[in-house]
């Protein structure tokens, strides 16, 4: 029934795949933390550790390392299929506490940060596409944004605003003001890429014989911009939103160190180098999900930007 | 105001380096395996609280709230489990130990008044304080004490660093509230040291009895945990029936500070800036470039202490390979001009070092470092040459029977600190010059463990901090290989070493001991299994209204007599 309409057949369709791909990403992790060299037992107990072997031991018979790899697989699958994400071997708390607890400041940090960033790049792309002169100013300060480590335009940042004007605050995860420069330094290389690609997209409708249609009709240059270029620099950036995420992720792990911000950046670094197997698989299976959903939602979103889309059978 | 001061501690306990900053955040105290790193050095123990008070010192104000800035996380909070260097520091203001380091090797009673030890050191008697009570309100008996070490035993708890000290560890027997015997399988003379640590500090049995997801760290300390909210900073509040000061104290009675608040702050630059922007009071780990200028500073001083125990080294695999030669190794340490590489890169702040031993441990020797092989690069060549490197190919390394003498020394980048990237580019060049190649293959702790294994390299590096010169056996001894969680990597394994190590811990003649430590110091210098580099330091920063903060024997600052003057 449901499946005659042809919306809800194609999201059914993505939801299914969806599970395929989340299925792929926790075994990529399994295969992936399994082939990273090392002995977990040893890196759960903390490399530098000076532990006694019957602590050792007894690590390795808690979480079953000597068992088959394709047991231990199976053993995992299982508890994933019943929704069960398992404890942390490092914190010894639930793996949904141990994301949920630093879920919040992350998102609020990569959100805050990509609303910026596509704000600004939509404000550059708007006022200069078409606009040689402005567009060699702006076209350098979005390079300059693109190859500036995000970990040195924090520190700068933090130089002038923190320790010398005293406007922000240096540490803290409270309040918009502690967030404020974090959400910059994410921002600028997001703005960097995306002002890019939409000037590009802008510049190639406004070359196109609509636009001269539009202005033969006598509409204003602002309108033919915000109104009918706009769509068409859009479409890239819709594309690019699978890279602004990954982008996003690899930031704030940067970021929330360079601001002493506790997040999920510090818990999967600290994950990954302690072999916490369950707290890698829960930030993987996440990220894959939002990904997941941001493509549909995107491919969703395609269709209200482009009406050229509307009449093609999903 | 903004002078240097140069504290002194009373002894203490042991520390590792802590893993710093971006690192992982990790771990540190742990030297075993660690061979990575680092710390330091040590105070020079003055037994007392000595602190050296900051600032002025007009009397003492009560109340205010100390925010201190840390540089690296940790997992847990509970001092019996976590590895990490950092969980010791903030513990120690809410947990008390049995007993305290006064000095390089003298202990003062703290929650026991009096201890025995029985003639073959295999068991210690505490007598308990009365009166103490948990800050959950549990009197604090000799069930507390046997419970405590009971739990860093149990496998199950899985102990990474607290079970070490333990030592021989076999249990305990409540005698009666306030009386508790601890047995030992041998004799082991690093004990009291151990049970003085924060790692080592008194829990309440009611709170150990919980399930380890709902931990909350309880003691008989002077601060009380609030919270530690996302595990970042951690929240403590003056403890209103705090009557358990150690007797090395410079006040009785509650702390002056109504709060002490601890904030994860891993960038060294943004540490630095909150310190200089006002918003935190203190912070650790100033970078050596920056204190001189901090000290010029109006408003700010620093306060520094040198590491205890063994100083940051390179340790060379003898069990294979080319360092398998004893000459090789002289060569090495002679090619390598040591003091100007520390002078130039720490401005002084890190002593340069001569000897396995930081000089402020116990039983150091200052003799010992007349068989440290030092720079002499025309001596390297001629060492070389004795051991039949006698050609050199055409990129200037030397080479025996077709094979260019390379030597393999991982680089885990996840333990960088000190700059040591930067000094082992300076000890890669000076062994370039007689000939020696060195290499630094980028590995993640995962490669290192395997690597020390399997004995897959010829340099390894590490510090281990701990106010007592039982690192050396740690370090030396031939039944603590890297596999059974010691960290004996070189290799070394002679019956006179494990002799000399077996006769320093289970004497009570304090003068055997060091004889014995004596003879560990020199043979591992002559022998050239280490080449020492630096003592590090433990640099704290302060705002000029900090006052009163006192340094333990591990060289971490101490809070319960520290105030804030408006």
């Amino acid at each position: 029934m449901i499946a005659r309409h042809p919306l809800a057949s194609w999201l059914l369709r993505r939801l299914l795949l969806g599970i395929v791909v989340l299925w792929g990403a926790a075994t990529l992790a399994f295969i992936a933390l399994h082939l990273l060299p090392g002995d977990p037992a040893r890196l759960i107990a903390g490399a530098e550790s000076e532990t006694s072997p019957a602590v050792i031991a007894h690590i390795r018979a808690e979480y079953g390392f000597s068992r088959p790899v394709l047991v231990q697989y199976g053993i995992f699958l299982a508890g994933l299929a019943r929704g069960r994400l398992g404890t942390s071997y490092q914190l010894g708390q639930p793996v949904s506490a141990a994301i949920g607890g630093q879920l919040w400041s992350t998102a609020s940090l990569a959100l805050g940060a990509a609303v910026i960033g596509l704000v600004l790049a939509f404000a550059l792309a708007v006022t200069t596409a078409g606009r040689p002169r402005l567009r060699a100013v702006t076209s350098t300060f979005e390079l300059v944004c693109i190859s500036t480590p995000s970990f040195w335009v924090g520190i700068m940042l933090l130089t002038a605003f923190s320790f010398r004007l005293h406007l922000f605050p240096v540490i803290g995860n409270s309040g918009i003001s502690s967030l404020v420069l974090p959400w910059i330094t994410l921002a600028l290389p997001i703005a960097g890429v995306l002002g890019l690609v939409m000037r590009e997209g802008m510049e190639r409708a406004l070359d196109q014989p609509f636009a001269l249609t539009v202005r033969a009709r006598g509409a204003t240059e602002h309108r033919l911009r915000l109104r009918h270029a706009v769509r068409h620099s859009l479409l890239p950036v819709l594309t690019l939103s699978g890279w602004s995420l990954s982008q996003l992720l690899g930031g704030v792990v940067v970021v929330e160190t360079v601001f002493a911000r506790q997040g999920i950046g510090e818990l999967v670094v600290n994950a990954v180098s302690g072999r916490d197997f369950p707290v890698v698989t829960g930030v993987v299976l996440l990220t894959t999900l939002v990904l997941v959903v941001i493509n549909i939602v995107v491919d969703l979103l395609y269709r209200v930007v482009d009406p050229r889309l509307r009449a093609v059978r999903p | 105001m903004s002078a240097r001061k140069q504290a002194v501690a009373g002894g203490g306990p042991v520390r590792q380096d802590h893993a710093g900053g971006r690192a992982r955040p990790t771990r540190p105290i742990l030297a075993a395996a660690a061979l990575l790193l680092a710390v330091g050095p040590v105070a020079a123990c003055t037994g007392s609280a000595a602190a050296t008070a900051a600032g002025k010192s007009s009397s003492p104000v009560s109340g205010g709230t100390f925010t201190y800035a840390i540089d690296s996380a940790q997992l847990t909070l509970d001092p019996g489990v976590s590895v990490s260097a950092v969980t010791g520091f903030i513990d120690r203001n809410i947990f008390d130990s049995l007993v305290v380091q006064t000095g390089p090797g003298s202990f003062g009673p703290w929650l026991a008044n009096r201890w025995t030890v029985s003639p073959d050191g295999k068991t210690y008697t505490f007598y308990l304080r009365s009166g103490v009570k948990f800050q959950d309100g549990t009197p604090f008996t000799a069930a507390a004490v046997k419970a405590t070490l009971d739990h860093i035993a149990n496998p199950a708890s899985k102990s990474a660093y607290a079970i070490s000290l333990l030592g021989p560890y076999v249990g305990a027997t409540v005698v009666n509230a306030l009386t508790v015997q601890i047995h030992l399988s041998s004799a082991f003379s690093p004990f009291l040291q151990a049970l003085s640590t924060p790692f080592l500090g008194i829990q309440s049995p009611v709170e150990l009895a919980k399930p380890a997801a709902d931990y909350t760290p309880v003691g008989t300390g002077p601060f009380t945990f609030v919270s530690w909210p996302q595990h970042q900073d951690v929240n403590l509040v003056r403890n209103p029936g705090y009557t358990s000061p150690p007797s090395n104290a410079a006040h009785r009675g509650i702390a002056y500070l109504s709060a002490l608040h601890f904030d994860e702050v891993s960038e060294d630059a943004t540490r630095y800036g909150a310190l200089t922007s006002g918003q935190v009071q203190g912070i650790e780990d100033v970078p050596p470039i920056d204190v001189k200028t901090l000290e010029q500073t109006p408003g700010f001083y620093t306060q520094s202490d040198f590491l205890p125990g063994l100083n940051y080294m390179l340790f060379f695999n003898t069990t294979s390979g080319p360092l398998a030669d004893v000459l090789v190794r002289q060569a090495l340490s002679a090619s390598v001009d040591v003091p100007a590489l520390v002078q130039g890169l720490y401005f002084g702040q890190f002593k340069v070092a001569e000897g396995p031993l930081s000089p402020d441990t116990a039983d150091w020797s200052d003799s010992a470092s007349a068989a440290l092989t030092s720079y002499d690069p025309a001596k390297a060549v001629k060492l070389l040459e004795e051991a039949g490197w006698t050609t050199i190919d055409a990129a200037g390394y030397r080479v025996k029977d077709g094979q260019q003498l390379n030597l393999v020394w991982p680089y885990p980048a996840a333990l960088n600190r000190q700059q040591r990237d930067v000094l082992a580019q300076g000890i890669q060049a000076y062994a370039k010059k007689v000939g020696i190649n060195i290499e630094r293959p980028t590995v993640d702790l995962g490669t290192l463990v395997s690597d020390f294994l399997a004995g897959k390299f010829d340099i390894a590096d590490a510090a281990f901090a701990r106010p007592s010169p039982d690192g050396l056996r740690f370090a030396f001894d031939s039944t603590q290989t890297y596999a059974k969680g010691g960290a004996n990597v070189v290799g070394l394994d002679s019956a006179q070493v494990d002799g000399w190590l077996n006769a320093a811990t289970a004497t009570s003649s304090p003068a055997v001991a060091a004889t014995a430590y004596a003879n560990v110091q020199k043979y591992v210098l002559a022998n050239a299994y280490v080449l020492p580099l630096y003592t590090p330091s433990l640099i704290s920063g302060y705002t000029s209204a900090v006052h009163g903060i006192s340094y333990d024997a591990q060289a971490y600052p101490q809070f319960y007599d520290a105030w804030l003057s408006s």
